[in-house]
This record gives C-alpha cells, structure tokens and sequence, in this order.
C-alpha cells in the first residue's frame, strides 16, 4: 500500500517520463500524461519501488 | 452478552498489530465496561472492533508529513483569537493564575519564574478527609514572616530600636504562639536585645549600636523573616474537591512541599515546569507543558488537538532538557550551520562554521531550500528506484 506521498511522486515520475515521450506500458483512452500515468500506477505495471530509508 | 475472554480473544486477532498498545489497553477496559452496560452481541463486538481499527488508520500521519508546521499552524490559529486578558481568578479561593497569551508565551520561553506560580497540594490518608486536618497542613505549608503577624511595626530611630505589636489573632491563623515568635526573634543572630514592653503590648528589639543604614536593614531583615512554612509560598488556602481537600498555595517550592508531613508527594505539584523538571525530571516537565497548554487553551475554549500539543512538548523535550522555542533553544541549536543562519545573525554563524570546519549533511528542510534542492518533506521524501526484474512490464 503506498501512502499519499508515494503516490504522488511515483505519478508525477511516470508522468514526466511520459510526456517525454517514453512508451506508454498500458492501452489506454487517457490523452493526459498525469491520467495515463495514474492508470498505469493503478494496474500494477510500472516497475518503481519506493526505498524505506530507515528500514 | 459476550463472555470476557471472547472479548480478549478477538481482540487479540482484530487489534493485534493493527494499533498500538496502548489504544489496545484502553480500548480493553472501555469494552469490558461497556459490554457489562449495553450486552454486546458477537456481530457488535466486531463491527466496534473494526471501527476502531479503520479510525486509528485514519488517525496516523504518512511519513513525510510536516507535523511540526501543522503543529505550529494549529496553536497559531486559536492564539490570535485568545483574549489579551492577562488575569484570571482560577475559582480557587480568588488565587490568581497568568493564563492567555501571556501564559503561552511564558511556557515556551520556559520561564524560570513564572508570574504566577501555583501549588496544587494533595494530602494524604490521614489529612485529606478531614477539614481541621487540612487546616493544619496548609498552616504547615504557608510561609509566615513577622510581617504577617504584626499588627504593626516602628522604627525608632533616635534609640536604635525596632519594635513590633504582635497581633494575637494572625498568630492564631497562622498556628502560631507568642512564645514561639519571641523564640525565633531570639535566635536571629542580628539582634542583641530583646524586652518585652507589657503595658504597651510591644516586642522591642535592638540591634545594638549601629549607623542609621544599618539600623534600616535589621528592621527589614526582622519584618521578613521566616516564622513557620515553607520559603516561595505566599498563601495556602484549603479547598474541597469531591470528597477530599486539597491545599493550594500561591509560590511554589515542589522540593520542600513534598516533605511536609500530611502532604501526598506523589499527587502533589506546581505549574512552574521549570521546577518541576529538576525536582522529578523530562517526562514530568513534558506532562506538565502539555498540562498547562491545555489549560490555557480549554480556559479561553479553543479546542487544539492534544497530539500538536504533543509535538510541541516533545520538541521541547527532547534534548533531556526543556529547551526554549527560540534562539537560545531549538532554532538557536539547530546542527545545520545553514539553518541556524537563516534564523539570525547570518555573518556570524556562518563564519564561526567556516573557522570550526563544521559541515552541513543537509538533511533539514531549511538548508535543502537554501541550496535550491528537493526538501526532504511530503513527496519529497520518497526516493523511487528502477525495479528491472519487474516482469509484469509489458509494452504495448
């Protein structure tokens, strides 16, 4: 489970990538690079892992 | 109705390791009480259970939260609506207590003297049921000068002598016998006679030959000098609470109090922080600057969550001393060189870092800002790697 803030860095990541143009890993209606990116997030396929510094 | 042990069971399978322990042993006691008033159903039981899991999830802070900012925002906000009105009579025998602004103020300078520090004094067994037992124990706190029982006092100048007119019923009040006055006078080394004038009802001391400014100084060292009680408490006065008394005191001497006979050390204490952190150490003076804040804020009723509360006595707290929210506390002993220059005197800390060779690990907020740096608050804190094993990765 990822709390807000992981949320929102892992989106706005995916995002950036995406509007520079990098392949999108989902099909997809979404033309908003933030928008594809939350629906990739939430279909489980980006390949990003939050690292728990203290833990 | 549910039996006990259901109770235990399932709350040892429902709560364990979903909240903390303490929300686990109050939510214990509050659901067996309650389950002996309301019989609770096996289907209730649960569905409290799982309520009480669900607030406690949204109870708790992400990490990377800004509490302290919240903290500072939430104490703020009420402390510009909190009336100006420095006094106020506590309800308690017309014992006045600074509280307001100026209260909130003295308690994060820590102030060492309080403007208005009070004693809550609770009794023991023996005392606290019985209204002349109070009585008697107030008299033993209250500090008691020759002022306090002399109807009056003159300083004759011409034949170098103090004298006093005792008044019997202060004395009274006080517990107090005339023998035992004359006894005290008698053992102050300063004065070298003493006679007792019948006809006029007056003590007369004298200090033997000495100069005038001389003469001034024995009369104002005999006028305060202490009687009976205990030095810092102006006034005990005795109040009833529920079924028991209590003594209150204006000044405040936690060390001393405690060992008077008839007082309960261990429910005793004072709302001076300051005194109370050296007498029973840092958790007592965390309790306590979240005690008093509360206080000042339920008299103005603003309501304040108690946990920003808690962030603030914590940071106050955490050194093992309380340290003062300002320069000569937290921000001024800040690690990071950057964060203490952005605070004050810029040149000053900067070049006392460079002449030390101090560094700057830059993991505050202030000093990440200053460097033009993501701050490790909020988003920020996350840090993200590429997982390349990640096989569910698929292009399109």
């Amino acid at each position: 489970m990822l709390n807000r803030y992981e949320r929102a860095r892992i989106i706005g990541a995916r995002a950036l990538q995406i509007a520079m143009d990098a392949p999108v890993l989902i099909e997809t209606v979404e033309i908003d690079s933030i928008r594809v990116a939350i629906t990739e997030l939430d279909a489980g396929v980006l390949p990003l892992t939050v690292i728990h510094k203290d833990e | 109705m549910v039996s006990d042990l259901y109770l235990l069971e399932q709350m040892e399978t429902v709560l364990k390791g979903a909240v903390s322990r303490v929300v686990m042993e109050e939510a214990h006691t509050k659901l067996l009480s309650f389950n002996e008033k309301r019989d609770f159903s096996e289907e209730e039981l649960q569905r409290i259970l799982h309520e009480i899991v669900a607030e406690y999830r949204k109870a708790r802070v992400d990490p990377g939260e800004p509490v302290g900012t919240v903290a500072a925002q939430s104490l703020g906000e009420p402390g510009t609506q909190m009336t100006l009105n420095t006094f106020h009579y506590a309800g308690v025998a017309e014992i006045n207590v600074t509280l307001g602004l100026p209260r909130i103020i003295e308690i994060v300078d820590v102030r060492k003297d309080p403007s208005t520090p009070v004693m809550a004094v609770a009794l023991d067994d023996e005392h606290r049921f019985s209204k002349e037992k109070a009585i008697l124990a107030a008299q033993r706190i209250e500090g008691t000068t020759v002022e306090n029982v002399a109807r009056s006092t003159a300083l004759d100048v011409i034949g170098a002598e103090f004298s006093i007119e005792l008044d019997s019923e202060r004395m009274e009040d006080s517990g107090l016998t005339f023998e035992e006055v004359i006894k005290k006078l008698k053992k102050t080394k300063s004065v070298e006679r003493i006679r007792y004038d019948e006809d006029e009802g007056l003590v007369i001391l004298s200090p033997g030959t000495v100069n005038l400014l001389k003469l001034r100084r024995f009369s104002q060292k005999i006028k305060g000098l202490s009687l009976k009680g205990i030095k810092g408490i102006e006034r005990a006065m005795i109040k009833k609470e529920g079924d028991e008394y209590f003594v209150y005191t204006e000044g405040s001497n936690l060390a001393e109090v405690m060992t008077v006979p008839g007082v309960d050390p261990y429910r005793t204490t004072t709302n001076n922080i300051y005194e109370l952190f050296e007498v029973l150490g840092i958790e007592a003076a965390r309790n306590a600057i979240m005690r008093e804040i509360q206080k000042v804020l339920d008299e103005q009723g603003l309501e304040v969550d108690r946990r920003h509360i808690m962030v603030l006595a914590d940071a106050m707290c955490l050194e093992g001393d309380i340290q003062q929210i300002g320069r000569h506390g937290i921000t001024g002993e800040k690690a990071s060189v950057l964060a203490r220059a952005s605070f004050e005197v810029t040149t000053g800390h900067l070049l006392e870092a460079a002449r030390e060779g101090e560094k700057d690990r830059l993991n505050g907020v202030t000093e990440n800002v200053i460097v033009g740096q993501p701050i490790p608050l909020g988003t920020g804190i996350v840090e993200l790697v590429m997982n390349p094993s990640f096989e569910d990765a698929k292009e399109v």
